[in-house]
């Protein structure tokens, strides 16, 4: 009666052990504990049946079963895994060749009973004692319902992968949705959504926010040069100083390209110390250089900040205003931070007014080239430079210094380029059909940086001059040599190309550029032009009569002429002679003069 | 002897007292101590930290209900041994906070990494707080976690009112829910025995939860537990407090090799049975009775078998974790459990302490907490 009750609450006791944890280990563990202890048990051991990438699976009838051990109490044997125990391993393989249940004494007379867990595993006691055969028996019962229990553990823990990698995939997607695919900051429509939020809170919290712009200077050309590689990691560089910045406080997005904003958000009244503070440690992660391909990249930024509630309370105005700012920034090329004014917003519009007028000039002829001759020291004319001048229906005549700055800010300088090749073209053809003094060789056109980049710009030149049926020698090219040491590389080639096809190019404003002796060796350029500024009362100054006489020496090593600009006065004149510079222009000649005048002078 | 060097007891209660049987424990060139004091000294607790902590050399032990050195029953004062060799002390901490197995685990596994674990050590001595309610998980995750078997014996310290307080020694002063692993630098051969006879039984434990034991045969356990004693015994637990009549009665889990493991109830509470140590749902009681002649049979044979198997009898060191509840049963007659046990011992280094619980090998190799039990431990 006793052994009957005895074996009735054995399995009563493992059979409650089942299932109490949904984790097929855990699960399985907890029963293991039981029976190790139930049992009397010196060891005990479960081996899953596994697929064949090793996940605990059911056993398909007919499939080679593949066991793995799952657990052990205790987890290793004298220190030895019970992988190396060989006894053991043994009699799992023939507990798993017969499936059946199988019992063995081990020399030290220790007893191995082995049990299957059906389509599931093995189940190993080791004992000190011969377990009765009742007792076995009685566990039979208990493996069916521990063998459904598995089965509930393998799908509940399908589902759990499942669920698990659902979510995986809904945080991706909802990551994607915020954050910028390349950096891993904010997106712009999160930003947005940020800010919307910020704003939200400064009127219901009274509290103070900025929108911070930033956007690195210089960026473009490293990009172009180095190719995207270089510039992507520099970004990311970046974006993870700047991300450094991040707290309760203060946002990071990338707003698109090389701009990023900065949103800071629930400032109190000091919130001005607060945005100064933030730009000076935005200055200072740009003052570690960017290391990229054993190459290091040194860079800076323009900001501009606008401030909400007080300057506006509407997003998409908040990043304007501050875009705004950051231009002001860029065009005064500040360090500081500029905040955002409503007089930068009125200078745009009118910026933007003033190109209509251009646009609108170009197409009514309001254009014209002025052409001021240049002079050997004998006095002959040996060429001209062609010279904008624009009549403005309203203010009359513009300068050059105003117009040609905004103009190059936005495209319309590419059409004022050609319109400029096109149109001295024209003139050149008129000239060659006059009878020119002999001396009379070059007309030069001035080119700015963004024709120079246009992939196409020498198809240009070389149909310009075909349709206008001129000798390519007669047309010259002036760069000035900040525009060439920004593209230096691709300068030379171009440079060297136009000479091929017969077009002579020169270097204008020398001296102001910083060139480096190394890159002009090797520009072919024909003519150094000394700038104006060391024109300017050269007799009087040794500074510039040492700087033009190194020109001067430069051109002769390099073979170049050298031309100095700007000669006004008959002193400058015969000092320039001195130091050996033997071609000229400047008002000392004449002032530039419209085509038909500059005929007049030829004849 | 061969590891003892010192032995100094008292059985004056002043902190006093204690100070001066540390500082000649000291002196003695001992490398490692063993200090068990009993619970009915005066000790400042603040003093007592101080004084553990002012030594660097290994210390050990703890406060018992009760201690014993050779014959004697020592229930107030102190007993000191300085040991030759420097035992190492390993104490995992704040075990009341761990509250899941794999908590423990982690706990465990970081500690006998730092320990090594413990390799080349395979015997020890366990002190630990009695009253600690989590000490069977800890016992069992120990088991589970070491990469080889060890040999073990032990005993849970701490106030026979069953209230909580810093009752185990080390170096670092004096601790609560903490166990003490002594590494011993010698094979320590243990043997356990209770003596507990059936009277009644079998019953179902249809209900338990961990210590608690809930219902018996699905009626309510502390009804079934009275009826089963009142009507075999003159005992009527409407007329004499609980703990009087249940330390005559314990219950016992029959395991597979028909061996009782002992589990004291020591409270009821909502018709519920509180004992020391678990009681496996499902499992199977038996309503147990004492008899002071069996008991001390028992503890002789254990006796019998441990000191016979030593190859050094006269050098060897010998500790006792007797349970308390043995002396609250037998009361005067517990001397003689002593007498028998001390008979057996060729050697004088014999001590021990009436604990809460005792730690022992069961026959299988695994670590098991045993109650109303007697585990005798010779190194």
């Amino acid at each position: 009666m006793n052994k009957a009750l005895f074996i009735i609450s054995l399995q009563h006791e493992l059979a409650m052990a089942i299932g109490n944890k949904l984790d097929l280990k855990a699960m399985l563990k907890v029963f293991l504990k039981v029976c190790f202890n139930r049992l009397n048990l010196t060891s005990a051991h479960i081996y899953v049946h596994c697929d064949y990438s090793g996940i605990p699976s059911k056993l398909v009838p007919l499939e080679i079963t593949n066991y793995q051990h799952l657990l052990s109490i205790p987890k290793r044997k004298q220190g030895v895994p019970w992988s190396q125990d060989e006894v053991l391993c043994n009699f799992t393989e023939k507990l798993n060749n017969e499936q059946v249940s199988l019992s063995f004494k081990c020399e030290n007379g220790q007893h191995l009973f082995g049990f299957i867990i059906p389509n599931h595993g093995l189940l190993i006691f080791e004992s000190h004692y011969e377990i009765e055969p009742e007792v076995q028996k009685a566990l039979l019962p208990i493996l069916q319902k521990l063998s459904t229990s598995c089965y509930t553990s393998l799908i509940h823990d399908s589902l759990v992968k499942e669920v698990h990698s659902r979510q995986l995939i809904e945080e991706k997607v909802a990551f994607q949705a915020e954050h910028d695919g390349l950096t891993g900051l904010f997106n712009r429509q999160h930003l947005n959504k940020l800010l919307t939020d910020a704003i939200e809170d400064a009127h219901t919290n009274k509290n103070f926010g900025s929108v911070i712009f930033i956007d690195l200077n210089q960026f473009k050309p490293i990009n172009d040069a180095m190719g995207h590689g270089v510039g992507d990691q520099i970004l990311v560089t970046l974006a993870n100083r700047l991300n450094s910045l991040s707290n309760e406080h203060l946002d990071v997005a990338r707003f698109g390209g090389d701009e990023f904003i900065v949103l800071l958000k629930g400032l109190n009244h000091n919130y001005q110390e607060t945005i100064i503070q933030v730009i000076e440690e935005i200055n200072q992660l740009l003052t570690i250089p960017f290391v990229v391909k054993a190459n290091s990249y040194k860079l800076n930024c323009s900001i501009g900040y606008a401030l909400f509630p007080l300057q506006s309370s509407t997003a998409n105005n908040l990043i304007k205003f501050a875009d705004i700012a950051m231009y002001e920034a860029k065009r005064e090329k500040s360090r500081q931070g500029k905040q955002y004014k409503p007089v930068m917003s009125d200078k745009i519009k009118k910026r933007l007014a003033y190109v209509d007028d251009m646009k609108q000039g170009l197409e009514n002829g309001d254009f014209k080239l002025f052409y001021q001759p240049q002079y050997n020291s004998d006095g002959n004319i040996i060429g001209a430079e062609a010279l904008l001048r624009w009549h403005h229906p309203l203010y009359g005549m513009e300068s050059p210094a105003v117009y040609i700055p905004i103009a190059e800010e936005s495209d319309l300088i590419l059409d004022i380029g050609q319109w400029v090749l096109e149109q001295a073209c024209r003139d050149i053809n008129k000239l060659e059909k006059l009878k020119l003094p002999k001396t009379f060789k070059k007309v030069a056109i001035n080119v700015s940086a963004k024709q120079l980049i246009q992939h196409d710009f020498q198809d240009k030149v070389m149909r310009a001059i075909k349709q206008n049926n001129i000798p390519a020698e007669i047309l010259a090219l002036e760069l000035t040599e900040n525009l060439l040491v920004e593209n230096i590389e691709d300068s030379i080639k171009l440079i060297a190309s136009l000479k091929a096809n017969d077009i002579d190019c020169s270097i204008d404003d020398f001296g102001t550029g910083y060139s480096s002796l190394t890159y002009l060796k090797r520009i072919p350029a024909s003519v150094l032009k000394i700038d104006r500024s060391f024109v300017a009362n050269i007799e009087k100054s040794k500074e510039s009569a040492a700087i033009a006489s190194m020109i001067i020496s430069l051109g002769e090593t390099l073979n170049m002429d050298i031309l100095a600009e700007g000669v006004e006065t008959l002193d400058e004149l015969n000092c320039l002679k001195d130091l050996g510079c033997y071609q000229y222009q400047g008002y000392y000649f004449n002032k530039p003069v419209p085509f038909n005048e500059l005929v007049k002078l030829l004849n | 002897m061969d590891g003892q060097i010192f032995t100094w007891q008292t059985q004056n209660d002043t902190f006093d007292d204690l100070k001066q049987g540390l500082i000649l424990a000291k002196n003695s060139g001992a490398k490692s101590l063993m200090i068990l004091t009993c619970t009915q000294n005066s000790y400042p607790e603040q003093d007592l930290n101080t004084l553990l902590q002012s030594y660097s050399l290994p210390i050990f032990g703890g406060i018992y209900p009760m201690i014993t050195h050779k014959e004697k029953l020592i229930k107030q004062g102190a007993l000191i041994i300085g040991f030759k060799e420097r035992y190492e002390v390993s104490i995992f901490s704040d075990l009341h906070l761990l509250k899941s197995e794999d908590a423990l685990e982690d706990l465990i596994n970081s500690q006998l990494e730092k320990n090594k674990n413990f390799h080349g050590q395979d015997n020890f001595l366990m002190f630990y707080d009695g009253l600690m309610t989590n000490i069977e998980d800890f016992i069992d995750s120990i088991f589970e976690c070491l990469d080889h078997s060890i040999t073990i014996a032990g005993g849970g310290a701490g106030h026979l009112d069953f209230i909580q307080r810093p009752c185990i020694f080390t170096n670092q002063g004096l601790h609560t829910n903490v166990v003490l692993l002594v590494t011993l630098p010698r094979k320590l051969t243990t043997s356990i025995a209770h003596g507990w006879k059936i009277l009644q039984g079998p019953y179902l434990v249809s209900e338990a939860q961990g210590q608690t034991v809930q219902s018996l045969n699905y009626q309510p356990a502390f009804e079934i537990y009275s009826q089963a004693i009142e009507n075999a015994s003159e005992y009527k637990f409407q007329t004499e407090n609980f703990f009087d009549i249940a330390k005559h009665f314990p219950l016992g889990i029959d395991d597979m090799s028909n061996n009782l493991i002992v589990r004291d109830p020591i409270l009821t509470e909502n018709n519920h049975l509180q004992c020391v140590g678990k009681i496996p749902i499902n499992s199977m009681v038996y309503l147990l009775e004492g008899d002071i002649n069996n008991l001390i049979n028992a503890a002789e044979e254990a006796a019998v078998n441990v000191f016979s198997n030593s190859n050094n009898p006269t050098e060897q060191i010998a500790m006792v974790f007797d349970c308390i509840s043995r002396v609250l049963y037998m009361e005067d007659e517990f001397d003689r459990e002593l007498q028998v046990i001390n008979k057996h011992c060729s050697s004088s280094a014999l001590f021990g302490v009436l604990s809460i619980g005792e730690i022992a090998n069961s026959k299988s190799g695994s670590i098991r907490l045993l109650n109303k039990s007697t585990v005798i431990g010779a190194w």
